[in-house]
């Protein structure tokens, strides 16, 4: 088994997650990860940085706006 | 004419609104609207830009409907145009961020360990606790601001809005490993910065 430094491994998590990362390689981090309590707590603040993110950054499309880009539409396309 | 029912698929629409269909074209236009909105708000991080962004986007899909052929889904394309509409308006404000996102990637010691402790590099996942919801939501605005463009856009659709890596790289015209490569550096200074609002130094 080739040892894992965090550095190394880091760059490797987003292949991870993502499923494209080659078997060996796969075994190799998640056995580094279990026994370093660093990139364990490293891969779980990666994993929630998109939710919270996500959730901080979600906006509601103001209803007036919903008829006014119609109308807006509507405008440019009858001139 | 019949108004266009939600079991009508987009690609069906869109080949209506083509022929001058013009209940088609707001069928597309009232399905999509929400989600163009929030693209452009997050990619511009203004009302008043997501407000335009939204306005050119339909338009030019209005415009451009009869040259669609369909090589693409038409939510691709739709993402495609919207995109580009809202990195023009971004464009047109010319600010650049004093600040940079580098300093909140992660750093390592002499062999490649993480230099933090595990209670430090945990920080980003307690910010919820931390800030309050508006306070969390002004900053989260600003730390997608900072982030360089390639890695925004990329960012935003795969992380925020949720597209496959592979519907992103159709939308951004580029393989799906630079996809990937743009959003894991976005993740890693975002992690950061998240850790950095919490009052941890990354």
């Amino acid at each position: 088994m080739t040892d894992v430094a965090c550095a190394s491994g880091v760059e490797l998590l987003m292949e991870y997650l993502e499923g494209t990362l080659a078997a060996d390689v796969r075994t190799d981090l998640e056995s580094h990860v279990a026994g370093c309590p660093r990139c364990t707590a490293f891969v779980a603040s990666y994993r929630e940085t998109p939710r919270i993110l996500r959730e901080a950054s979600a906006v509601t499309m103001p209803p007036d706006l919903e008829e006014s880009l119609l109308r807006f539409l509507r405008s440019r396309r009858n001139r | 004419m019949a108004v266009p029912g939600v079991d009508t698929s987009d690609e069906t629409l869109a080949g209506r609104a083509a022929a001058g269909d013009e209940p088609a074209f707001e069928a597309l236009v009232i399905r999509y609207q929400a989600r163009v909105f929030r693209l452009a708000r997050r990619l511009t991080g203004e009302d008043g830009d997501a407000q335009d962004a939204l306005q050119d986007a339909f338009l030019q899909v209005h415009r451009h409907l009869p040259s669609f052929r369909g090589e693409a889904r038409f939510s691709t394309w739709l993402y495609r145009i919207a995109t580009n509409a809202a990195l023009m308006l971004r464009r047109a404000r010319a600010r650049r961020p004093a600040e940079s996102l580098e300093e909140f990637l992660p750093r390592f010691d002499g062999e490649g360990r993480h230099a933090a402790t595990p209670a430090e590099l945990r920080a980003p996942c307690r910010v919820e606790e931390t800030l309050d919801r508006q306070l969390l939501a002004e900053r989260a605005r600003a730390g997608i601001d900072l982030l360089p463009d390639l890695y925004r856009e990329a960012f935003v659709l795969r992380d925020l809005e949720e597209l496959s890596t592979a519907d992103v790289a159709e939308v951004l015209g580029v393989e799906p490993a630079a996809v990937r490569q743009r959003v894991h550096r976005a993740r890693l200074m975002l992690r950061g910065y998240l850790g950095a609002l919490t009052g941890v130094k990354p």
